[in-house]
Parts: C-alpha cells; structure tokens; sequence
C-alpha cells in the first residue's frame, strides 16, 4: 500500500498561508508605524516583534508539517494538562496590562497562554473523539466531552471571555462534525444561545455593551466602534492607499490589534476588504479540501479544529469591526499584532499541512 | 485507525457552507458600509481629521491727502510651545528667557506645562521671532501676525480711531471702513493627528489671504498738524478742557484736519490720558440735558473698573461729532441766510438796539448791555448784536425758521463718514413759542455738533450746495489701483447764489471790520464769524468760545471752525478763538496756494 501512495502537500494551502503572512506583516507596520514611533521612537518596534514571531512560527510550521501528526496522538493529556496549566499560572503570577492578566513574562518575551489553550483542545479533542467514534452518537457522550473541554474554558473564560467563546466554538464544531446525528446540535445550539442571553442580561456591563453596539454614535464607550466606522466608511470603493490612512494616527486606538481590518479598509477599499476575506474563505476551502480527504478521522478532526479555530475569529474579528456584533476583543488571524498568536497560528498550519502530506490519491476518490 | 466516514464528511462541508454564508454577509454588510455609508461616515471622518487654520490678511492702510501712512501694520510673532514635541527643554527654556527677556520662571512653567500648545509671549518683535526662529528648536512654535500701528502716535486719534485684538476697527475711521481695511483672512486646512499634531506633507488646503484695501482720506498731515499744534498752544494757554477745530474745504466737502485736543496715543489707547488736569474727560456741560457728571476723575487711585470704562470712552469721543453744543452766535450765519433768502431784511434796513430787548414778557440782553444804538443790518452782523437776530428771527416766525432748519440740512445728521454722530436737539415746532424764536435766532436754546455748524455754514457760503462733509475719499489696493471712488451727496440751492454771495461779503466785514478782526491777516479775504456761549447750566458760568472762518471770502477754499471749551479768564470767542484760526490760516494759507489778494482798504486796529 505505501508503495502506491502518491506523495501530497498541500501548496495552495502554503501559498495562502505565506501571502496571509506577508499581507499580514504590511499591515501591520502600516498601522503600527505611528504607534510605534509615538510609544518607542520606532516605527518599525511592533514590526521587528511581529517578524520575530513570525520566523519563530514560520520555522515551527516547517518543523510541525515535516512531523507525522500521529505523533501527537500521544500528547493529548499533556497539551491539555500543559495549557491548562499556563492559564492558571497566568492568572497567579502575571501582572495586569491594560487592566487584564493574559501575558506570562518568559525570558522578555511575553506569551499569551491562552493562544496555547486553543492549540491544545484541537489535539485533545481530535485524539479523544477519534478513539470513541461510534459513541459519539450519543448525548452522554457528547455531555461528557463537553464536560471536559469546560474546565479549560472556564479558566480562559476568567481573563478572556473572547478567547473562551472560540474554545468553546471549536469543541462544538468537533463534537458536530463527529456525531453523526443533527437534532442534538439544534438542542445544543438553542441551550447556548439561551445560556447566552442569561449571560448577557446578568450583566450591566454586558447590556451596556448591547447599547453601545446598537447605537454607537449615542455612548462614550462607543468611541471604538465608532472610529473603526469611520475609518472603514471613508475607505469608500478603492480606499485612500496604502499607508494613508488618517484613521490610524491615534484615532483608532491601538490599531494593529483588534481593529486592524478597519484600517485595511481605509487603505484598500472595498476591493481590499473583500479581496481580504476571499484570502481566508480560500484557506478555509483549503481546511475543508483537506479534512475532508484525510487519511483518517483523527486527521479530519485535526484540521476541522483549525478551520473552526480561524473561521470563527475571521468571522468575529469582521463582525466587530463592522459593528455587526457586540464588541469584544478577537484578533484577525495572521494580521493583528500577536507574537504569540502568529506562532501558534502557524503551528497550526503545519499541523493541516502535515495532514495534508497524509492524504492518498489511491484512496477513497 | 478510524476512516473518515461519509457523515463526517457531509458534516464538514456544511460547516464551510455556514461559513461561507456568514463570511457572505460580512462582505454585505462591507458593501453597505464602504458604499452606502461612505459618505456619511468619510464625512465625519473628514471633519475630525480638520483643523482650520486661519491667515489673518493685512489690514489695509489708511493714508492722507499727502501720501503719509497715518495707520499701517507692524509684523509681530508669537511665540508658542507644544509640549509634545519638545526636545530639549533646557535649552528651550535658556534660549526663550535670553531672547524674550522674561525670568526663568515665568518660561520654565510655561514650557513645563503639559498642555497641547502654550503660548510663552505675544506681539513679539519680528527680529526677535526671526532670531528665536533661527535656533530651530524642536516644539517652539514662530507664529507672525500683524498688529496695527499709528507712526504718529496721537495725531488724529479720535478720526483714525483703534483696533482690537482681532484687528477690528473699534472707533473712528477703522471702524467706519472696516469692511474696507479688514480684507478677507485666509485659510489652512491641514490633517492632525488624534493629539491634535499637523501632519506634514499631508497635501494642506490653503486659500490664500486678501489684504485689505488702502483707505485714501482728505484729511492731510501738515494743516492737521498745525492745527494741532494751535489747538493745544490756546488750550494750555487758557487752560481750557478741550479744544476742537475743523479745517475742511467748503466747496465738496473735504475734511482737512479735524483736531480734539487732549488727543491720545491710539498705539496705546487704553492708557488714560488724564495729565492735563483734574477735570479732564467731564464734557458733562454739553450734555443736551445739561446733565452734571459726578467729576471724581481725581481719584484715580480707586478707579474701578467700569469708571475707568467711562473714562475711556470719554477720551475716544470725537467731540467735533459726537457732541453738541449750543453754536452761540455763529449760528447768526444761519438766521442772517434764512432772512435774506426769505426776503425780510435787506442790508440797509436799519435797526436801534437798546442793549436788549422784550419779547413776549422778557427781557433778552444783549451781549453788549450799553446797547449798540442804532445800526444797519450789516453793522448788527459786524457788531453780533443780538436784538437784531431776535427782530430777523421774529420776521421770519417760527414756520419759516423750522422751514429753513430744514431746508439747511440742521435737522438732520450732516452723515460724516465717522460713527456716531450726534443729532442736533432742537426745540418740537408745536412747543415754540416767540422766546425760543428769539432765542434760536442768535444760536441758544438748542444743540448741534462741530461738525453740524461747519457744514452748515461750508454750504451756505459756498453758493448754496448741501455738502456731506468726509474724510474718505478713494480705496486703493496696495498697488494703488483705484478700487472704489467714494461719492457723496450734495444738495444743490439750499439758498440762492445772491444770498450766499451776500453773506461772504457780511461775513468778510465782520473779519476785517467786525468782531472777529483778530482773525485778519494782511493780504488774505478772510470771512467769519465770532461766538461766545455759555453752558448749561448758566450757574456754573463755564463758557465756550468760537469762531467759525474761511477764505478767500469770494470764493471759500477753506473753512476753520475752532471750539475752546472752558476757558479760564478772558472767553469771548472773537479774543481768544478768531486769533487760533488766524494763526492756523497764516499757516495753511500759502500751503494751499492760496494768493494773497491786495486788499484796497486796510483796516487799523480798534481798541478790543
């Protein structure tokens, strides 16, 4: 049999991938360059940390798609334990910046564990539902597995709610893709939402956030929102071009991070934007193309992750800056500035390429 | 190892197929955003990015009849620093106390100071902005402006007027003409940054400023000079309140010099100019109502505020325009036309004056109280006798005197180009009666300003055109291409030629035979007339002396009208008041060209 195998790797995948990068780094020192000169005296500070993550991630995906990922089959226990154990740690040792504990400080570098908590409920998901398959069927079983994903979104839920939702989002997509049954999903679906609305009205703060959203123009706090309108409303069909936006100068604070997509739509346009978002629907069709002809469901879990992983912050990340959806804090995958989330993120790609290199034309199709 | 089944499958590519929908509407919602809402949101966007900056335009200047700049700019910086971008901040704080001659503190807490921009020193000379400028000091801020400058400090203040801190005309001729001067500011719009920070390079909007046009006056430096100069000789002689003159050109117009001396300094007008006594700024007397101000500009020390508002706006007034007084016997120039055109009084008509006379139930005396016995209607002219103009008065009646009130332009306001020009305060018609006749006839009993009276007579003897008295006569741009003429209104036939004709030969004697001899100057026709009034209230025996005099007399060239208010000892208008118009015209005479006509009689000096 591995005779006949026609060797595969998914180039279109690392093509995306590497554009993605590339466009993201463009960015980023597009919008951080005011910024960076402002708080450091150097335009390019946030540029030169983003690179360095970058090449760190660029080199741990070269690595991770050259390793067969059977090999983590074996870690499951350990990625949930290790990322797990990060986030508590982060919330005893770390100090608060901009009012929130998210940052481990290791060897002047900060790290983001709750990056790390994603990457790990991936593998411990696919590793799990892979060896129970027929049970999976079942409710109990799905109970329990949700039970088990909980604690993890319970202790990133205490710092970073957003990060928590995305957890919880990709356990969802996994159980989904693994059960063979539908009606459960609309249960499960309508439990959340509900739970979710009980949530939101608990809160004042939470409720004020729904104002906000609703009438951004009308709140203080809507400053954000707001700003990442205009800059994404004065972008019109075309955009201003890059490097020109005005919007980035201070007005949007903190613009290579969350609301880098509305200065993206300053700059480029319209056409930018969608030519943004056609960049991630491909790579998504490149997790779909690839999960769907892995060699085995633990792959297809694998990679079913991932996708649910980027979709969801894609889809989030736009949705805020859009003022589609309540703000909360997502970053746009490969784009925003996060060291620790680019090298998670291209740990990640090489995990799908290495499941990638797995799939046989002689099989199935 | 567990295959990949068909459902897992199924499954995946709904997810993808949710995706997809959901990444759908985002791009919808984009579409809305970007193209729907751009305007709207770009707009906003536009007007947060704005700044608008403004680039004063120079005011245009004010130049006299001579050429000579009376009100023009200075250049003046300011000096500013922007805390942000701030280098060095010793060496900026050493640098601004060297240059700007302020301590170390005052520039060390400006500059310490965080603030967006802070503003160290104002109205900065151009050299030091220049110097300061040279250092090229990151965060300090040059920024020129012009401030308005008089180069001849107090010469016509009360005519030029001032500006304010915007470079708005607050009095005078700034005032009047302030949408000629003022010119149109220009602009900048440039890009800041969420701080506030102009973006360089960032393609600025600009349009550029208009500079004001140049006001071209009739008034000319060398006669308002020298009136100046006699203005203040009679008024520190006969230590008198104020001293007004008018020199205009009776034939269209023209104002030559309209001096009030105290003048002030208009390159610091909010200075009072309170040095030449006590009782400077109490005008109160000619106050229509004859209303007494308390005078306690003595106690200056505890001026307050708003006293010391008052008393500014008493030294800007323009007391030729914006007070009246009662003319006195000058006025005898009107009555004297308005019964000779009325036909009621010839020249040889022959009059007795007792020394008064009764009208109704009173008794009115004349100034003279032996009585000028009998005289013709010139000797009543040359002599001022006021029986005389109480019988012309009375001849005409009270209809024809409001007709010729009228008719001579007294009722209403003479519309100088200067603001606030007083109205003349005259008896109602229906409440007339013989003795306020009578005593209109010879100038009591009601208030007209200066300028009022010198137009008036300007008109009656120059052949009988209304003349609108004015200073402005053309705005130029600073090229000296002519922008507008200024045209003003004349009245034609306000008397005929023969009674104007008659009264430059009346006026001539009174001059050369009459009472105001003291205005004579060998060689030269001078016509005029002498005036003595008392002010309200008559108790306080205050008084003021005038004389109102022009030449030639055949053909008037130039008028003076002089008004010493006040003044101690010896007050009668024909001893002390002809002799200022005197010299004034032995002055401006041969500087307006004007000949000396040889007289064939030649008058000896009487006695006073």
């Amino acid at each position: 049999m591995k005779e006949k195998r026609v060797r595969y790797f998914d180039y279109s995948l690392l093509f995306i991938v590497i554009f993605l990068v590339c466009f993201g780094l463009m960015m980023l020192y597009s919008t951080s360059s005011y910024n960076g000169q402002l708080k450091f005296h150097d335009a390019a500070y946030y540029l030169k940390k983003q690179l360095f993550a970058t090449s760190l991630g660029l080199l741990a995906m070269f690595i991770v798609s050259k390793i067969d990922y059977h090999v983590w089959k074996s870690f499951w226990l350990l990625a949930y334990i290790a990322g797990f154990g990060m986030c508590v740690l982060v919330l005893l040792v770390a100090d608060e910046k901009k009012g929130s504990k998210r940052w481990l400080e290791i060897g002047g570098m900060s790290f983001q564990p709750s990056e790390l908590a994603k990457l790990a409920i991936i593998i411990f998901l696919a590793v799990i539902i892979s060896k129970m398959p027929a049970k999976m069927g079942k409710l109990s079983t799905i109970v329990k597995v949700v039970g088990m994903t909980l604690p993890m979104v319970g202790i990133v839920a205490v710092e970073n709610l957003s990060t928590a939702i995305i957890i919880l989002g990709i356990a969802i997509a996994l159980i989904f893709v693994a059960s063979p049954k539908y009606m459960q999903f609309i249960v499960l679906g309508g439990v959340v939402v509900s739970v979710g609305a009980v949530f939101i009205l608990t809160a004042s703060y939470r409720m004020e956030r729904l104002k906000i959203w609703l009438e951004p123009e009308k709140h203080e706090k809507g400053y954000q929102t707001l700003q990442g309108l205009y800059a994404i409303g004065s972008g019109g069909l075309f955009g201003k071009g890059l490097g020109a936006s005005m919007q980035k100068l201070g007005f949007v604070p903190e613009a290579q991070n969350d609301m880098i997509f509305s200065i993206i739509c300053e700059e480029l346009g319209l056409f930018g934007a969608i030519c943004v978002i056609l960049m991630f629907l491909l790579l998504i069709w490149r997790f779909m193309v690839i999960a769907n002809n892995a060699q085995d469901l633990y792959g297809a879990l694998i990679v079913t992750g991932i996708m649910a992983h980027i979709s969801i912050q894609v889809i989030l990340n736009i949705a805020v800056v859009t003022n589609s959806i309540p703000n909360t804090g997502i970053s746009l995958p490969f784009i925003s500035y996060g060291g620790t989330s680019v090298l998670f993120l291209l740990s990640e790609m090489g995990l799908a390429l290495s499941v990638s290199r797995g799939i046989r034309f002689d099989m199935e199709e | 190892m567990q295959r990949n089944k068909t459902y897992n499958r199924k499954k995946i590519l709904l997810i993808f197929a949710a995706i997809l929908l959901v990444l759908l509407f985002l791009g919808g919602r984009l579409v809305y955003l970007m193209i729907f809402c751009s305007e709207y949101y770009g707009q906003k966007a536009e007007t947060l990015h704005e700044r608008e900056r403004d680039i004063k335009a120079a005011r245009g200047k004010i130049i006299d009849a001579t050429g000579t700049v009376l009100a023009t700019n200075r250049t003046v910086c300011t000096i500013s620093v922007i805390h942000s971008q701030l280098e060095d901040q010793e060496k900026v704080i050493e640098v601004l106390c060297r240059e700007l001659g302020l301590s170390e503190e005052t520039v060390r807490k400006r500059v310490e100071k965080v603030s967006a921009i802070e503003r160290v020193k104002s109205n900065v000379d151009k050299e030091t902005g220049d110097k300061i400028r040279s250092y090229n000091l990151a965060g300090v801020k040059v920024d020129e402006d012009y401030k308005r400058y008089y180069p001849y400090d107090s010469l016509a203040s009360k005519v030029l007027g001032f500006t304010g801190g915007d470079n708005q005309g607050i009095i005078g001729l700034e005032v009047k003409y302030e949408e000629y001067l003022k010119g149109t500011n220009g602009k900048i719009l440039t890009l800041t940054d969420a701080r506030g920070v102009e973006i360089e390079n960032a393609g600025e909007r600009r349009a550029e400023p208009i500079d004001g046009n140049n006001l071209h006056i009739s008034l000319d430096y060398n006669i308002q000079m020298y009136a100046q100069q006699a203005a203040t000789k009679v008024m520190e002689a006969k230590e008198a309140d104020s001293v007004s003159v008018i020199v205009m050109n009776p034939q269209n117009g023209e104002i030559m010099a309209m001096v009030n001396v105290p003048e002030f300094n208009l390159n610091d007008p909010f200075t009072l100019n309170t040095v030449s006594g006590p009782e400077e700024g109490t005008e109160g007397t000619e106050d229509p109502a004859g209303e007494t101000e308390g005078q306690e500009a003595g106690e200056t020390a505890a001026m307050t505020e708003e006293k010391k508002q008052e008393l500014l706006n008493q030294m800007w007034r323009n007391q030729c325009i914006n007070d009246t007084y009662e003319p006195g016997s000058t006025f005898k120039i009107i009555t004297a036309s308005a019964a000779m055109e009325q036909k009621v009084v010839s020249l040889n008509d022959s009059f007795y004056c007792p020394g008064y006379k009764m009208v109704e139930d009173r008794r009115i005396r004349c100034h003279k109280i032996a009585g000028h016995g009998a005289e013709d209607f010139t000797q009543g002219i040359m002599n001022s006798c006021n029986p005389v103009f109480i019988e012309l008065g009375l001849r005409l009646g009270i209809d024809n005197m409001y007709q010729y009130f009228s008719q001579f332009g007294l009722l209403s306001k003479t519309h100088i180009d200067l603001p606030g020009e007083a109205a003349t305060i005259m008896h109602k018609k229906e409440n007339m009666g013989q003795v306020e006749l009578a005593t209109v006839s010879f100038g009591q009993s009601f208030q007209i300003t200066p300028i009022q009276l010198a137009t008036t007579v300007s008109s009656l003897i120059n052949g009988g055109n209304r003349i609108t008295p004015h200073f402005g006569v053309a705005i130029k741009d600073n090229q000296g291409n002519l922008v507008e003429e200024l045209q003003y209104e004349t009245q034609e036939g306000i008397v005929s030629s023969e009674t104007s004709e008659t009264l430059r030969m009346l006026l001539e004697k009174v001059v050369s035979e009459g009472s105001g001899k003291r205005a004579y100057i060998e060689g030269f026709s001078i016509g005029g007339k002498t005036a003595t009034s008392q002010t309200l209230p008559r108790s306080a025996h205050r008084y003021i002396s005038s004389f109102v005099g022009f030449s030639p007399a055949e053909d008037p060239q130039v008028l003076a009208l002089v008004i010493i208010n006040n003044p101690q000892g010896v007050y009668y208008g024909g001893t002390i008041a002809a002799p200022v118009v005197q010299e004034i015209f032995s002055n401006i005479l041969p500087y307006l060209g004007i000949e000396r006509t040889v007289q064939p009689e030649t008058m000896e000096e009487e006695g006073a």
